[in-house]
């Protein structure tokens, strides 16, 4: 974990990860479409791999180490000292990776598998943060509040942060690093869809828990209790629309709703987005620019008769 | 330590009391059963520290923190998931304690909110999943839902440095013998494709450089496994080089 976020006008390399070029295709274009319109900008670390996120370190500690090493040692060498990322998971093991490698004959032995691979070397010095923090840190909720198009009044959102955006703090250095987010109550995302004019459930109470997607494949019984969760709570405090920070959670919790219909009933579901894809609809884009479509919750269908192009 | 596993505990409950018209019925006593205890081996303890993912473990003071808030504990209500408990089997060296829960303890999702909280500095999370790993490679346990997973994820991964997640979810399927109807993934994967989210086999994303990252990934992995393998069941634990001082 590092303590310094480097100079704070640089532009962060970008570390998509394998979701954001891939079945979170609309995350990656609604965000896009959104720090355009705030002015923000992120480079691309173009010949990226995958971070192993939580799955790899259980078969070996030194690959899950020298996966996210060598996407950190990419973006220093691009120059930049920060890396932001839009996958939970990604931030959880590049996190996880530079707390390992604050440890000397660690970061000496990975350095030996990097350059035996062709990679560049990586000493540190590459903060990562979650795009929904740099969203918040860089343009804040009033240039955001001041760039709103088409509000999103009378929308009552239910904001999921799920698990690993900033917890867990030994790793993501919350206390330590400045601009990071609250891990047991974080509020960046609540503040910005407000920004956008929507009513936001604040102490929606599954805020941070687990979607079950790392197992939302191997344990069903628990990814689809856990997603219709999230569902469920947002719909007992009144909410029309769920708004997700994770490709992994995004994905897990519209895989089940099939499941979740057969279990719990229509009643249980409700349209899911990503907050990138909310926010691009506030600052000016249409259902089709943020990709609503691709969601299978079909929040476009839910937008659309709520009155939005 | 004053802690007893559920197995030991007697309660004495009342099923229909009352006194003086008042309905007392309910557990009255909880006894311990006494038991001494011969079949301690501290082997697991000393293996699971020897990992650079399980080495906090003896920091755990046994608060039950990580427990209170486990969302398989709590949230899914799986009871007998109790990753405190899990540390003190492991601690203490109760080998056969432990092997009742080889059903159980691959069920964490990585949630954190253990790691999170802990007061002590565990990584709770990583020492469960240690665990595990040693139940797993001694023979214990057979190997776990969770563990195929994790093997198809970085075997799929390690192919081309990026994730092909159709490819992922076939082999899955396959592995635990399950089949999704050919017509629904036909359907699914042609609105994927449309909207330009299915990259699989040959329009699958790879990494630029990764040809020469992927045999020194193979070979580490292979080593680990090798490794961690030989060091359970092997005589006398060693140390793994990937332990911090
Ligand atoms: S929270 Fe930490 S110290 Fe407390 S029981 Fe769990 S692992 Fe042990
Ligand atoms: S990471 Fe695992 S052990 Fe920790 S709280 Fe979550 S489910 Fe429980």
């Amino acid at each position: 974990m590092s303590a310094s976020r480097g100079p704070a006008d640089e532009v962060p390399a970008y570390y998509p990860g394998c979701s954001l070029d891939g079945l979170g295709k609309a995350y990656e274009v609604s965000c896009q479409w959104v720090l355009r319109r705030l002015g923000l900008s992120l480079d691309r670390i173009v010949d990226y791999n995958c971070c192993g996120a939580t799955e790899v370190k259980n078969l070996s500690q030194e690959v899950s180490v020298v996966l996210p090493a060598r996407n950190l040692a990419l973006a220093r060498g691009m120059g930049r000292h920060q890396v932001v990322a839009a996958c939970n998971g990604c931030v959880y093991s590049l996190t996880r990776a530079n707390d390992a490698l604050s440890d000397e004959p660690t970061r000496g032995r990975i350095n030996d598998h990097l350059t035996a691979g062709g990679s560049p070397r990586y000493d540190g010095g590459a903060s990562v943060q979650h795009v929904l923090e740099f969203i918040h840190n860089r343009a804040g909720p009033e240039r955001v509040r001041h760039s709103v198009k088409r509000p999103l009044a009378g929308l009552t959102v239910a904001p999921y942060y799920g698990c690993l955006y900033s917890r867990p703090k030994r790793y993501t250095g919350v206390g330590l690093t400045p601009g990071t987010d609250d891990p047991e109550h974080p509020e960046f995302l609540d503040e910005l869809l407000t920004a956008c004019g929507a009513t936001v459930l604040t102490d929606y109470s599954a805020k941070t828990i687990c979607c079950g997607g790392g197992h939302a494949l191997s344990d069903l019984d628990v990814s689809v209790a856990f997603s219709a969760s999230v569902m469920n709570e947002a719909k007992r405090a009144g909410a029309d629309l769920v708004a997700t920070i994770c490709p992994l959670g995004q994905i897990n919790i519209e895989n089940n709703l099939d499941r979740i219909r057969q279990t719990y009933g229509t009643e249980a579901i409700l349209p899911v987005a990503y907050f990138t894809q909310l926010m691009a609809l506030a600052l000016g884009a249409s259902v089709k620019e943020a990709r609503l479509k691709d969601n299978f919750s079909r929040p476009d269908l839910f937008l659309r008769g709520r009155g939005f192009p | 330590m004053p802690i007893v596993e559920p197995s030991l505990v007697e309660v004495q409950r009342t099923e229909k009391l009352a006194l003086d018209g008042i309905d007392v019925s309910g557990d009255w006593n909880t006894f311990l059963r006494s038991r001494v205890h011969t079949d301690l081996d501290l082997k697991v303890l000393e293996w699971v520290q020897s990992q650079p993912q399980g080495e906090t473990i003896s920091r755990c003071w046994q608060c039950g923190t990580c427990t209170a808030g486990c969302c398989m504990h709590t949230d899914f209500g799986l009871e007998e998931f109790n990753p405190r408990y899990f540390i003190y089997l492991a601690q203490i060296g109760y080998d056969e304690e432990l092997r009742k829960y080889v059903d159980t303890i691959w069920r964490c999702v990585s949630c954190n909110k253990c790691v999170e909280r802990c007061p002590k500095g565990v990584k709770v999370e990583e020492v469960v999943h240690t665990i595990g790993t040693y139940l797993e490679v001694t023979g214990i346990a057979k190997e776990s839902p969770a563990d195929r997973f994790d093997r198809a994820y970085t075997e799929n991964l390690l192919r081309r440095g990026v994730l092909d997640e159709a490819a992922l979810f076939r082999t899955y399927e396959r592995l635990e013998g399950r089949k999704t109807p050919t017509r629904e993934l036909l359907r699914l994967g042609l609105s994927m494709l449309l909207s330009g989210r299915l990259h699989t086999g040959p329009l699958a994303h790879r990494a630029r450089g990764w040809g020469r990252m992927k045999p020194v990934l193979t070979r580490l992995m292979t080593e680990d496994l090798r490794r961690r393998r030989d060091s359970a069941t092997g005589p006398g634990a060693v140390a793994s080089p990937g332990r911090r001082p």
